[in-house]
């Protein structure tokens, strides 16, 4: 599973050209999802992709600028809501670095509540049996053996 | 009691809730053992323990007087849901817009 969302790309386009795409809302709405996106620090947007089957989610990603840097970096909170009316937090940062031929961008999308709880997953993956396993011998041998399966 | 329903974030944005699962990370544990591992009283141990079992973070089992209480994976579930989500939806975005930045390239 995705331990922590981040993607890089290259793109052979001049870092001007990713910046625009990255920050201009009529370009962001041809790629990611219509928007009133301003790249000014603590403007508010939104994006709304609608409910997603299976998730807990109102429709809405709620987001803030947080930080420009033109033709560098670029950054806004991406928050979301539950049906419940509660609100997940997380961070969107943007880094261009010009090439010589294009322009590499990187996305991290990260600052999630859970991502604290990170280690745990993964210590779960072998662990989550062995402690299974473990309880289950001081039960019967049917549930030892569907925590071994 | 009202037991309110909250999703996996919620849960653990709580410290103690987190800590409670960092516990159980390591081993299975008697109710009993985990409020050792607090300063708050026994029933709030308790309360936070619900929190988990309700969420399907935790699974609780009785083995003789002792009730031991376990990771279960399905609470985590919601939260795998939303990175692999997350995930995804980026790398279909990004690809799009490598799309949109080669035919500006082209016609440049």
């Amino acid at each position: 599973m995705a331990k922590i969302i981040q993607h890089q790309i290259f793109y052979p386009n001049p870092v001007t050209d990713v910046w625009e795409y990255l920050t201009v809302s009529e370009l962001i709405a041809q790629w990611l999802m219509p928007t009133d996106f301003k790249p000014v620090v603590g403007h508010e947007f939104q994006f709304k992709p609608g409910c997603m089957d299976g998730c807990d989610f109102d429709g809405t990603f709620y987001c803030k600028v947080l930080e420009v840097t033109p033709y560098k970096t670029l950054s806004y909170s991406w928050n979301f809501k539950s049906l419940s009316g509660k609100l997940n937090t997380s961070v969107v940062n943007w880094t261009l670095t010009e090439k010589d031929n294009g322009t590499e961008l990187l996305l991290v999308h990260r600052g999630f509540e859970g991502e604290q709880m990170l280690p745990i997953f993964n210590l779960m993956n072998p662990g989550w049996a062995h402690h299974m396993t473990k309880l289950s011998e001081a039960l019967n041998p049917e549930t030892s053996l569907t925590a071994n399966a | 009691m009202e037991q309110q329903r909250l999703d996996a974030f919620q849960v653990i944005a709580d410290p103690s809730r987190r800590q409670i699962l960092y516990l159980l990370s390591k081993d299975s544990l008697t109710i009993n053992a985990l409020a050792e591992n607090f300063d708050m009283s026994r029933p709030a141990v308790s309360k936070h323990i619900k929190v988990l079992q309700t969420s399907g973070f935790i699974s609780i089992e009785d083995v003789g007087r002792e009730r031991y209480c376990s990771l279960q994976q399905d609470g985590f579930k919601d939260l795998q849901k939303w990175l692999e989500y997350y995930d995804a939806f980026w790398a279909n975005k990004l690809q799009k817009l490598g799309n949109l930045l080669n035919e500006k390239a082209k016609k440049e």
